[in-house]
């Protein structure tokens, strides 16, 4: 008796132990721009909201890039997670052309930093990165749900083939209504996320409070308060998400070749910097 | 779905026994499955007598789960799926073309939104006629408003510069055999033609059809929009994801039109709402110039190109 309780008082670890023990198992996880400025490790769960045509699915694709890309490969640093990526697709609308388009930027990209060859990239290592890249899609919530229970699996049997872990767990879901099976899929991702250390990256389709359109506020109030988003999803949801990430496509920037800008905003949590960027061919880009 | 009974004959391991310890915890088909928690049934399963015939039976019932998703796929494999399957079918209006880097691409969704009379069904037509003029293969042409003229598509034909007036009078009736129209007045007509050629497609490998126009869809779908129910976004949502799994699978261009409602501010924008903008993988705003006849697409959604880049073409 005396033993249990003794051993019940006696700490398991100190706290240097366990913060060098999490910072090994859940690492700061080297994202690209704009998830870049708050840090993000394996077990967070990131929603970006947006707008139809903000730019979220983009922002997807470069985060699965930069967890594909190797650390370093024959003397170049990529700077990625090499690890793999699974892209669930829920909207259908994934178009892999521009993904293969946007690696091989990267891969040039880092090359040319290099001071290597400034227009090749190696075929290998390509296919290396697109092999670390799973894809699956889902036409129905029912599809959705048996993706999810098999899940698992298929994540240990990948983690046997290739030899690395998942790191990034990417749901693109714009117009899937899953309001009924929400509990049983935030239930299964939290099942997951206890044995595989994964990031989670969430769409979502925002809808505007108000009556006026997005685009006119952000004409007028370019520093005044955003526009509220009705908050629809579930709370099982809402309580299941870390982190939250509104992304706008901002017309008013007149300058520099009339190209799109987008606004990013962190609301969850509340910070007081919005980054811009512009998507052109190499991807995300940020300006100021 | 079937109830755990019909998977008897297939699978013998789903017996009686096994069904009975399902009833017990409220599981009587497949589908109940996918809302349970299967970790805690294997737990309870541990607990009866016949426990590893059970732990047996479901993950039996796993494996038939497993078959009931869409395939794993890694990036190289999808894209060389893509890259063998894709096939770009030109417009027959060579300036659009080179703007659409080619013509309107299989395996998309492609809407064409404008107000009345800008050319949205011309654009259909002339596509249409293309295609089959080229003898690429064959297109079905749902039609909600009677807008499908057969003398529109023989003035295509035989204005092209190629032919002469004797040879594409030779070949109008075959063009115009490999064009179906069907009229399709409701948004249940729609469904259940879809799931038609879906099955269609599915079994018979020789129909070669390489396009679907629906002209329009949007007077399909605002009847049944609006209103205090939601069951007109999920039937718009449930015809959003059977053409895209349509356009997927068998490698079709899908072209829709749409029309103009007033927005806020009198600026006019395209019908169907928010929820229809995720839908089409590419959104094109036709307008035209009544004087000079001159139309202009203007890129509203594009998985590549950006967004405000337009061109300008005529329709003769």
């Amino acid at each position: 008796m005396e033993s249990t309780v003794k051993d019940w008082i006696k700490a398991d670890e100190t706290a240097k132990e366990m913060l060098t023990r999490l910072f090994t198992e859940r690492p700061f996880l080297p994202l690209p721009p704009p998830l870049h400025k708050l840090p993000l490790r394996p077990g967070n769960v990131v929603e970006v909201a947006g707008a139809p045509s903000s730019g979220k699915t983009h922002i997807l694709m470069q985060a699965a890039i930069s967890c594909i890309l190797p650390k370093q490969w024959k003397g170049v640093q990529f700077g990625g997670m090499e690890r793999l990526a699974v892209f669930v697709d829920l909207d259908c609308r994934f178009d892999v052309l521009r993904f293969s388009r946007l690696l091989k930027h990267k891969l040039i990209q880092a090359n040319s930093n290099d001071m290597k060859s400034q227009t090749q990239y190696d075929e290998e290592l390509f296919a290396e990165c697109m092999r670390r890249f799973l894809y699956i899609r889902g036409y129905n919530s029912l599809e959705f749900l048996a993706t999810l229970k098999t899940m698992n699996n298929q994540l240990q049997k990948q983690k046997d083939i290739q030899g690395v872990g998942v790191h990034l767990l990417v749901l693109d879901r714009k117009s899937l209504s899953l309001q009924s099976v929400m509990e049983n899929v935030v239930q299964d991702l939290q099942k997951l996320l206890l044995v595989h250390l994964l990031l989670v990256l969430a769409t979502k389709n925002s809808i505007s409070g108000d009556k006026s359109t997005a685009d006119e506020l952000m004409r007028n109030t370019s520093s005044g308060p955003r526009p509220k988003h009705r908050e629809y999803m579930p709370s099982v949801w809402q309580s299941f998400v870390t982190h939250r990430i509104h992304v706008a496509a901002s017309e008013h920037d007149g300058d520099h070749r009339r190209q799109r800008t987008y606004l990013t905003e962190w609301i969850l949590p509340s910070v007081n910097f919005s980054d811009r960027f512009v998507i052109n061919e190499d991807g995300v880009s940020l300006i100021s | 779905m079937a109830p755990l009974k019909s998977l008897e004959s297939e699978y013998p391991i789903i017996d009686s026994d096994f069904r009975q310890f399902c009833a017990s915890h409220a599981i009587f088909s497949v589908e109940d499955f996918l809302v349970h928690d299967i970790y805690v049934l294997m737990a309870l399963a541990e607990e009866h007598d016949t426990s590893d015939r059970l732990k047996q039976a479901i993950t039996q019932v796993l494996s038939i789960i497993d078959a009931q998703h869409q395939p794993w796929l890694d990036g190289l494999e999808l894209l060389g799926y893509s890259q063998k399957s894709k096939s770009i079918l030109s417009t027959g209006c060579e300036r659009i073309d080179a703007f659409l880097r080619g013509g309107f691409q299989g395996g998309v969704l492609t809407e064409l939104v404008g107000p009345s009379s800008s050319g949205k069904t011309q654009v259909c037509l002339l596509a249409a006629s293309n295609v089959t003029k080229s003898g690429l293969g064959r297109v079905l042409f749902l039609d909600t408003g009677n807008s499908f003229s057969p003398t529109r598509v023989a003035q295509f034909v035989s204005s092209s510069s190629e032919l002469a007036d004797t040879e594409s009078s030779k070949i109008l009736p075959q063009v115009l055999d490999n064009i179906e129209c069907r009229s399709v007045f409701d948004i249940f007509t729609l469904l259940d033609v879809l799931h038609q050629l879906l099955q269609n497609l599915r079994y018979q490998v020789g129909q070669n059809l390489r396009m679907l126009i629906i002209d329009s869809v949007s007077s399909l779908i605002t009847p049944v929009l609006g209103g205090a129910g939601t069951h007109g976004h999920a039937l718009m949502a449930s015809a959003g994801f059977l053409l895209k799994k349509l356009a997927y699978e068998h490698n079709l261009s899908v072209l829709m039109t749409n029309h103009m409602v007033a927005g806020d501010g009198g600026v006019i924008k395209p019908a169907l709402g928010e929820s229809w903008k995720s839908i089409p993988h590419i959104r094109l705003l036709l307008s035209r110039d009544v004087l000079n006849n001159i139309c202009s697409m203007f890129i509203l959604r594009h998985p590549s190109m950006a967004i405000g880049e337009r061109v300008e073409f005529a329709i003769l």
